[in-house]
């Protein structure tokens, strides 16, 4: 893949510059919709290739089911329903980002594919007031990699999305 | 089983875990003895600790009137006995003989317990062997004595212990000193200690005596024997005073000339008026001496009668191994205890909970009070009882952590009777082996541990049979000629790992391919695109082995197949690496804590659950024409009895990718007097699983007591069917009430 290439190696360029000022957060950047998210890497345990996930009935609607991951039961979200995307097929770039749910509790976040690690500084993180309006409790800010023509990145924060999802 | 009347259940739990314990206890004491006796040295202490575990043993069982254990603990006790004394030399053999009575006294709780039938035959032997042991005198350790220019009088009046400590310092090549003191009567008491302290690091005190030479009215002649390792000069030096004199004791010339003089034994002098012992010889031959004499040595009269000899028809090995203990094979390593020891604290802390609980309970009963005087309004109730609701759960989840919290037992119980196995083993093997544990203190459920013993036993019976070579091989190839097997254990998250790793031979990809391929376990094919670890992993499969020929203790083809069935039964893992020449290491994943139970698997759809058999009366092919429709509910005709039917894909919606089949069944589910018939596509069979909880996301999700893994990276969930035949059979309104909140709307 020679675009995901490409970006990986201005990532590292841009962060290499930044690394000379300021304390810095990494976030991964992940696709969902043809639109690129971020979330904080600190708060993210695995990256898995799904395995056969077990529908269970009743649950709330962006649950898509259960999976065992080393004898851990994982609740699974499908992160396009929870974020009312529309849905599509999984493919073999779909992957299952394992979070920590607090409680000790781990849930998996269906993703449409998996992208690089980005190390942002402060001054490269826009409040979510940019956008205008009001916006959704999930969106943490938007991620403008300095340097780096056209990269937008949507910075969820996954509390809400998780909890959320307990409530129903 | 041979008498009631033994006192209540509860008293007999009670002895059960004690004798259990004491067991258990005299084994680690008797591995203890095997690594001292291994560095060549003996242990008086220990052997001590032997004899009172086996005496109270002894107490214990004369009690709750088990017979056959009194009898072989009063036997053991000689020995023992004999073994404090020294009148019988500690050796591998007589500590065979006693390992041999630990697993048999197992055996024989087990079979009061009625699990197992009395090892009556192998008790006998035993008991002939002890007989044997004891009665053996321990030869020409006596004259080692008689080379000494002692005077016999002296020597006569020693006690036995004293003698057998001074034969024992002799035998390590220590000289022998005697100390002339001359006390005064008024300080004797504190000049006496004076003298102990300064003559302690130099050697050991054997005894002293008044010589009654120079006896006077205000002073007393003692002599001191002491052996020692230091020059006499020095003593000279370390031990002074006005009226000391140190000479060494010689060795006579022409040793052994003296027939020696074997004392009586005489009670153990008090040991704080030395001054007044027994100075008159008993008179008695200590050679003479019966070997129990349980008066002499203060002990107590055997409370139950000896054996009567055991019909010879009733004899289970009456072919099998003379004098051989129970084989490793046959004997199971769990414990007949069912009792777990718990830290005070913890009761403790569910006792709060407990009293929180009370609380919720008046906070419902003011509720309900306020509910019937209609004082309150029905949303503010149904709040309250909201709260409520969320306080019982909290306190609920604390006590059930609290409880599984107190069935936790550290590892080193399965470990240490592992390590008694070990010994036996390697000894019956002739292999060098040296186990070394690590992370015993590993805490895991109860039930686990003891399920864990004995998948244990085979994978290390296995290492030592199959992996450790022997010591010529082992030098051959440049490893130290004592095997190792390494026990660890460790906690990982939510599990625990076990692994069993020996520096032994490894496993040769090519000898498992050609075995399984001979055995037609595998087609050579096949075996052409299997992975290393695929290969290793037939060593699980049933009826696999790569000896030739079975031995005793393994090879017979059972054993890792059983390992990785009971394993999976505990919901546990078995993985296996090896290295041709370097040594194999098994590896157990296993959960911390468990609820297992047992389940049929259903499915409907391409949808798997599990139904708990607790609450399944039977399972039918459901017969369409015996179906009737009562006020719109399907009601089934089972042998003239109506049973209402509820469709698990209506109930919960589900999908069906293929269209339904010509043939269902019927699950027919009994909760307290309620019964429902569970419509599903197929049986599956039955399964022990282990049940996990559903994540915290899922609470709202009603139906489902949780999920399990079954092992090809699937998961099916467990239905609660309490709550879905209280749904389900719930009338009228309050049923699709229950239903909508269930999310089927």
């Amino acid at each position: 893949m020679p675009a995901a290439h490409a970006r990986g190696r201005s990532g590292r360029r841009a962060a290499r510059r930044a690394g000379e000022s300021g304390t810095r957060t990494e976030y991964l950047a992940f696709v969902l919709g043809g639109e690129t998210y971020a979330v904080p890497i600190a708060q993210l345990a695995e990256i898995l290739k799904p395995p056969p996930i077990t529908d269970v009935p009743r649950a709330p609607s962006p649950v898509l089911g259960v999976i065992s991951v080393r004898g851990k039961l994982v609740t699974v979200i499908d992160l396009r329903r929870r974020l009312r995307l529309a849905e599509a097929p999984t493919d073999r770039r779909t992957r299952i980002l394992l979070v920590e749910s607090g409680g000790g509790e781990q849930m998996g976040l269906l993703v449409d594919e998996v992208h690089q690690v980005w190390r942002l500084a402060h001054e490269e993180i826009e409040a979510p007031g940019v956008l205008g309006g009001e916006q959704a409790v999930h969106i943490a800010g938007i991620g403008r990699p300095a340097g780096v023509d056209g990269a937008v990145l949507i910075l969820l924060d996954l509390r809400p999305i998780v909890e959320g999802t307990r409530d129903g | 089983m041979e008498g009631g009347g033994r006192g209540d259940g509860g008293a007999r739990d009670e002895f059960f875990s004690e004798a259990q314990e004491l067991v258990d206890g005299l084994g680690r004491d008797l591995l203890m003895l095997d690594e001292a006796l291994k560095r060549g040295q003996s242990n008086a202490e220990l052997i001590n600790d032997v004899f009172r575990g086996v005496h109270t043993l002894k107490g214990l069982s004369g009690l709750f009137g088990a017979t056959r254990m009194a009898g072989l603990s009063h036997q053991l006790e000689d020995v023992l006995d004999d073994l404090r004394l020294g009148r019988i030399e500690m050796t591998t053999k007589v500590l065979d003989l006693l390992f041999q009575a630990v697993s048999l006294y197992a055996q024989i709780l087990s079979a009061e317990k009625g699990e197992s039938a009395e090892p009556v035959h192998d008790v006998e032997q035993l008991l002939l062997a002890l007989g044997q042991a004891s009665g053996k005198r321990a030869g020409g350790s006596a004259s080692t004595v008689a080379q000494y220019d002692l005077d016999p009088s002296l020597l006569g009046v020693l006690t036995e212990y004293e003698e057998h400590r001074l034969r024992t310092n002799l035998q390590d090549g220590l000289a022998l000193y005697r100390i002339r003191v001359r006390f005064s009567l008024m300080t004797i008491d504190t000049a006496l200690d004076e003298l102990k302290v300064s003559a302690k690091p130099h050697g050991e005190i054997i005894t002293y005596l008044p010589t009654g030479a120079g006896a006077d009215t205000d002073a007393i002649e003692l002599e001191i024997l002491m052996a020692s390792r230091a020059p006499l000069s020095l003593l000279r030096g370390a031990i002074r005073g006005p009226n000391v004199v140190i000479e060494e004791v010689q060795r006579r010339s022409g040793a052994g000339a003296t027939p020696p003089h074997i004392p009586p034994p005489t009670p153990p002098p008090d040991p704080f008026s030395p001054l007044t012992s027994v100075r008159a010889p008993l008179g008695l031959d200590g050679a003479s001496l019966p070997s129990h004499d349980s008066s002499a040595r203060g002990r107590s009269p055997l409370p139950t009668p000896l054996f009567q000899p055991a019909p010879v028809a009733s004899m289970p090995h009456a072919a099998s191994a003379p004098a051989r203990g129970p084989g490793p094979g046959e004997v199971s390593l769990r414990s007949v205890s069912q009792t777990v020891r718990v830290d005070i604290r913890k009761l403790d802390r569910l006792m709060t909970i407990v009293g929180e609980l009370a609380i919720v309970k008046t906070a419902m009963a003011r509720l309900s009070e306020r509910a019937r005087s209609r004082a309150t309004g029905p949303k503010e109730l149904a709040i309250e009882l909201g709260r409520l609701n969320r306080t019982l759960d909290r306190h609920l989840a604390q006590m059930q952590s609290g409880i599984l919290e107190v069935r936790m037992v550290p590892l080193g119980q399965a470990f240490d009777k592992l390590a008694r196995v070990v010994r036996q083993i390697s000894r019956e093997h002739g292999k060098d082996v040296n186990l070394v544990v690590t992370g015993a203190e590993t805490e895991i459920d109860k039930l686990i541990v003891e399920e864990l013993s004995d998948p244990l036993m085979h994978m290390i019976r296995n290492a030592i049979d199959h992996g450790i070579e022997s010591g010529d091989e082992r030098m051959r190839v440049g490893k130290p000629p004592v095997g190792t097997i390494a026990l660890n254990a460790f906690q990982k998250g939510n599990h625990v790992v076990i692994e069993v790793e020996d520096d032994g031979a490894g496993m040769d990809p090519k000898a498992i391919i050609a075995t399984a391929v001979r055995k037609g376990v595998l087609s050579s094919y096949e075996a052409n695109d299997m992975t290393p670890r695929e290969v290793l992993a037939l060593v699980f499969m049933p009826g696999f082995t790569t000896k030739e020929v079975a031995t005793d203790l393994s090879g017979r083809g059972v054993g890792l197949d059983v390992v990785k069935t009971n394993m999976g039964k505990l919901g546990g893992v078995v993985d296996i690496t090896s290295e041709v020449g370097i040594g194999t290491k098994m590896t157990i994943t296993l959960p911390i804590t468990l609820a297992i139970i047992n389940v049929l698997l259903v499915e409907i759809g391409k949808h798997l659950f599990a139904v708990p058999l607790a609450s399944v009366e039977e399972a039918i092919a459901l017969d369409p024409a015996q179906v009737r429709t009562v006020e719109s509910r399907e009601v089934l005709s089972v042998r003239g009895v109506s049973l209402p039917l509820c469709r698990l894909d209506r109930l919960f919606a589900l999908e069906r990718t293929a269209p339904m089949p010509s043939k269902a069944f019927v699950v027919i589910a009994q909760v307290a007097q309620r019964r429902l018939g569970f419509v599903v596509d197929e049986l599956i069979g039955q399964s022990d699983i282990v049940i996990k909880p559903l994540g915290k996301s899922l609470k709202s999700v009603r139906g489902f007591a949780g999920a399990t893994e079954l092992g090809d990276q699937r998961v099916a969930l467990v239905l609660d069917v309490a709550v879905l035949i209280e749904e389900v059979l719930t009338p009228g309104e309050a049923r699709y009430l229950v239903q909508a909140e269930g999310g089927r709307a």
